[in-house]
């Protein structure tokens, strides 16, 4: 009995034994968390960022070609979309294990600055580690908060209208520069009226969107604290969304729902849709017409409201290594070997290095480098500050409350006040 | 449930054998049960009791995940009730509960009563009817079933035969719910497996002398399967139940990861996922956990309390 | 509704022929039903991309293989077999934690007088309806604070732990239905109680065990919501993960590859369900009835 006691603690110990070499497994594979040094001298860091599979697969051949230039960094990739990407970033971050580099926008600086998250660049750029010369348009203002460099743009890039070249060209419509709202809808009516096909895709649920119209009337959708319009100014911006989508002049929503995740004007379902610049690549791939940028319509005939925006990248100010990952975005950023392989992906390129260095040759990116020229050239750019903390919440907010507008489920006025109610939830937070 | 009720008082396992009698084999198989006892004690305590401990402090706090959680007594009830989104959640599960779990259980039910006639075939459509209950929860299935409750896919057509046009339910506020619903009742196959056993277990004699006094099928049904096979029906109603307040996975894929249009597709388990993991408001989600877990446990009270009146045990499974 | 008994009472064979007819009528008619979406994708994951919703046939008008090539290259980078490896390995890890760590507890509870036993097995049964949600949060936090996040083991450590009061439950009611006789005269031969649960109750008990082995493997095989919490590379993300990497947001979104993607990702379910079918069904009907 004495023997069978002994075996049995034996079993209960193997089992244990077990369950901790599962531990050690684990422990193993996240030994290169917050990024880690080994014995020859090699570094590791962690570099993740959103976006579809082009966008990753050309980050890839960049960390390839830095890999080759730095044989003692190594670089682990980390990618999903814009949304998985913030919620794993928000846990990660919040138990001392984000990123050692990651993409960044202006809708998370002061959430994550506020938070102690973020690495101070300027601080690195003194050290001669980065360079913050050469960058293009004051772009690199885009980074800053408090007077400091929180984080580095690789692009610049604007909110542009993407149209359906061929429906356009069938209604007998133009989209020309310092048109108006009205010429912009009497246009889409033109389209629903000869093509049987909706103008837009559900223009009024873009906060960036919102952002330009109320720019282009002297304000702005975030103040440095809050929100920068009232709550009868959303009503009415939703009021007149949703009798759009009543008309038909706007896609139906039920059916650009059905299509998700493609989009629905390369699915055909309207023949405009507001986005970034340089996302337009999407619809060439996923839909039968052709596709072409168009100017933002306006208030004035003059005013666009644009700006331009930037992916940035930023460290973790927690990270090991805070040289290697200044040397990394240093090298994302300036060298002319990624700006060939990044393209216009995430908007032209920052720095006079990497814009030389690339000549697009197709038509889409050829098209993004026309569009941002000739806002440029308007001379209506304007600047954009960080957002205060909690604008990613409201980013999604006004997303879906305008998604319930357009579904008919609530009523402008109520839709507006659960926006502002939910604003206030998260700037608190 | 039998299981519940009956198990654990009833001493099953060997009485201790005459050699081991005595204080000390006594102490020797207290030793040896904990021992075995060990992995769960240790995962009850780690896993299981400890986060409800956490989780109960959390709903008391403002907890962001970066600071520390700071004590504010209701403020998360409160909030919680006067929230649009939560009043919103809780009637979209509970749409999810009371129309899907009492369907499902009826086609289970009526399938387990065709296929407990012996005929050719019966094995294989048995199978072939479980197997939606092990794929159901998996994201493949979400995808394909996006794409059926499309327009102009199976769906549609086939609503357009009765005259229903409405198109598909995935965009549709009003209809997306009911493509969940169809999901869970696509999986009819788990209950109805559980029916079957039970079905087989009523004794023969009872009906061939209920045949003798004249009883019709439907009288049969009535008097005799419904009373015989009520403790696997409230095993299956207990359990259906229980998880239909926590479905996540399917809600979440079916509406392409935003639990809507217009939060229709928004269940309990949505919401919490969206405050605690997109906003990281731990402490809300929490408290939104808590008030799920009383729910559950009242509804469960309510059903065991209502068994008493019908669910019949005497000549029951064994 | 037709009753559960065949007549005994003489009745004529052509009403018993129309009732086998109307049996195989009713009985085919959920079996296109239960069937369609599985026989829809994969005849979808067969057809052009853009025919998939479009198409009205169930089958393709002639089928192609251009969705499962675009499989083979893989998603951003990250080949489609290195999520089937992720799963793999979780569903083993899991598989093994909870066969070895249930049957322990299970022969506790079912061989064992020890003080305390109906306490402890009244909670195990409680955590059996306790919602998970509860847990979600805190365990993360737990996992966070240990640094396990992004690895297998805040998905199986609970399956070690014998977490998963279902299959304890299983077993427990497994082994007590095994004659007594047996580990008594075990006993009798000197055995401890660690021996008699290896050489004797444990063999005993393989249906049982099958069953809840089938069951984790396909649970973890499905698991979404474990995955979507804890891991963060790409490089670990397991099927239901990588499925959802091709519903791509911000890319070009390839319809057909996804489609052929779900599939596949299906198709060791299915297989793992024929080959087994009898031990999942029987396991999930006994765990309705003994009590």
């Amino acid at each position: 009995m004495q023997q069978g006691r002994n075996v049995e603690r034996r079993t209960i110990l193997k089992a244990a034994g077990a369950s901790l070499a599962v531990a050690g497994l684990g422990a193993t594979a996240t030994a290169c968390g917050g990024g880690s040094g080994s014995g020859n001298g090699t570094v590791t860091i962690r570099y993740a960022w959103w976006g579809g599979e082009p966008r990753t697969i050309a980050i890839r051949k960049t960390i390839a070609l830095f890999e080759k230039k730095f044989p003692k960094i190594k670089v682990k990739p980390e990618f999903t979309d814009y949304e998985a990407f913030w919620e794993k970033f928000q846990t990660q971050a919040s138990g001392g294990n984000p990123p050692d580099v990651f993409q960044n926008a202006v809708g998370f600086l002061r959430k994550y600055d506020k938070r102690g998250v973020l690495l101070d660049l300027k601080t690195q750029a003194d050290a001669g580690n980065l360079s913050l010369e050469n960058f293009r348009n004051g772009v690199l203002a885009n980074g800053q908060v408090d007077g400091k460099q929180i984080a580095v743009p690789v692009g610049a890039n604007t909110m542009a209208l993407v149209i359906d070249l061929k429906a356009f060209e069938k209604a007998g419509v133009e989209a020309r520069f310092g048109w108006t709202w009205d010429e912009y809808f009497d246009a889409l009516q033109t389209i629903q009226d000869k093509l049987k096909i909706a103008g837009d895709t559900g223009y009024f649920s873009i906060m960036y969107l919102y952002d330009l119209y109320l720019r282009q009337n002297g304000k702005a959708f975030f103040t440095d604290t809050d929100l920068g319009f009232t709550q009868d100014e959303l009503t009415q911006w939703w009021e007149d969304g949703y009798k759009r989508v009543r008309s038909g002049l706007v896609a139906d929503p039920k059916k650009v729902e059905q299509v998700k995740p493609k989009s629905a004007l390369s699915a055909g379902l309207a023949a405009s849709e507001f986005t970034w610049d340089n996302f337009s690549i999407r619809y060439e791939g996923e839909g039968e017409s052709d596709y072409g940028l168009a100017p933002i319509p306006t208030t004035d005939g003059k005013n666009t409201g644009q700006y331009l925006g930037s992916l940035m990248l930023s460290g973790f100010s927690g990270t090991k290594h805070p040289e290697e990952v200044a040397q990394f975005i240093d090298f994302m950023v300036h060298d002319p070997g990624v700006g060939e392989i990044m393209g216009y992906d995430r908007g032209l390129l920052a720095t006079t290095e990497q814009y030389e260095a690339f000549k697009p040759t197709d038509p889409n990116n050829k098209g993004v480098a026309a569009y941002e020229e000739e806002v440029a050239a308007a001379g209506v750019l304007g600047r954009i500050t960080p957002h205060p903390s909690g604008a990613d919440v409201i980013e999604a907010a006004f997303l879906r409350i305008g998604g319930e507008v357009a579904q008919g489920k609530t009523k402008p006025a109520d839709a507006a006040k659960a926006l502002f109610s939910e604003a206030k939830a998260a700037f608190a937070g | 449930m039998t299981l519940v009720k009956e198990a654990p008082a009833r001493p099953a396992g060997q009485r201790p054998a005459a050699p081991a009698a005595g204080r000390r084999g006594r102490r020797r198989e207290n030793l040896a049960g904990y021992l075995f006892m060990s992995p769960w004690i240790a995962g009850f305590l780690l896993l299981t009791a400890g986060p409800m401990i956490a989780s109960l402090y959390y709903a008391f706090t403002s907890y962001n995940l970066f600071t520390p959680p700071q004590w504010i007594g209701l403020d998360n009830f409160t909030t919680m009730f006067q929230d649009p989104r939560w009043q919103k959640s809780v009637e979209v599960t509970l749409t999810y509960v009371v129309v899907a779990t009492p369907l499902k259980l009826l086609l289970a039910l009526g399938v387990a009563l065709l296929l407990a006639q012996k005929r050719r075939g019966q094995g294989l459509y048995r199978a072939a009817f479980y197997m939606p209950s092990l794929i159901g929860a998996s994201v493949s299935v979400g995808f394909v079933w996006r794409a059926l409750f499309s327009d102009d896919a199976v769906v549609d057509r086939t609503q357009k035969i009765f005259g229903l046009d409405v198109g598909g339910w995935i965009g549709n506020p009003d209809y997306v719910i009911y493509s969940l619903v169809a999901l869970s009742i696509w999986q009819f196959g788990a209950p109805m497996v559980i029916f079957l056993a039970g079905l087989k277990q009523v004794p023969q004699e009872l009906y061939e002398a209920a045949e003798v006094d004249g009883a019709g099928p439907l009288r049969r049904f009535w008097n005799i399967t419904l009373p015989m096979i009520s403790p696997v029906l409230f095993f299956n109603v207990l359990l259906e139940s229980i998880h239909a307040f926590q479905v996540f996975g399917s809600a979440y894929v079916v509406s392409d990861t935003r639990c809507g249009p217009a939060d229709a597709t928004l269940v309990y388990t949505c919401y919490l996922y969206q405050k605690g993991f997109k906003e990281a408001q731990m402490g809300f989600a929490s408290a939104m956990a808590w008030t799920l877990v009383i729910a559950v446990a009242l509804v469960t009270a309510v059903l065991f309390w209502s068994q008493k009146k019908w669910v019949h045990y005497e000549e029951a499974a064994k | 509704m037709t009753s559960a008994t065949s007549s005994a009472l003489p009745a004529a064979s052509e009403r018993r022929r129309r009732g086998s007819i109307a049996w195989h009528v009713g009985a085919v008619a959920v079996l296109a039903v239960v069937l369609y979406p599985v026989i829809w994708v994969v005849g979808a994951s067969f057809k052009p991309s853009k025919d998939i919703i479009a198409s009205l046939d169930l089958l393709p008008a002639k089928p192609v293989w251009e969705n499962f090539s675009g499989l083979a290259d893989g998603i951003s980078g990250i080949s489609v077999s290195s999520f089937f490896w992720n799963s793999l390995m979780y569903a083993v890890l899991a598989v093994a934690g909870v066969v070895l760590s249930s049957s322990l507890t299970a022969y506790a509870f079912a061989k064992i007088r020890f003080a305390g036993r109906n306490l402890l097995f009244t909670l195990m049964i409680g955590t059996l309806l306790l919602p998970y949600h509860v847990l979600l949060i805190p365990q993360y936090v737990l996992f966070r604070n240990l640094g396990l996040t992004d690895t297998l083991v805040p998905l199986v450590a609970g399956r070690f732990l014998a977490t998963e009061a279902f299959f304890v439950f299983l077993m427990v009611q497994f082994m007590r239905g095994l004659p007594r006789e047996l580990d008594e005269a075990a006993k009798l031969d000197g055995c401890g109680h660690l021996r008699t649960y290896w050489s004797v109750v444990l063999p005993l008990s393989r249906p049982a065990i099958i069953t809840s082995a089938i069951f984790t493997f396909i649970n973890a095989w499905n698991d979404f919501m474990g995955p979507l919490i804890y891991l963060n590379t790409p490089e670990k993300y397991t099927v239901s993960l990588g499925l959802m990497m091709f519903r791509d947001q911000e890319g070009i979104s390839d319809y057909g590859s996804m489609i052929a993607m779900s599939l596949v990702a299906l198709v060791p379910v299915i297989a793992f369900f024929m080959a087994f079918q009898r031990h999942l069904i029987d396991g999930m009907a006994t765990s309705g009835l003994k009590g």
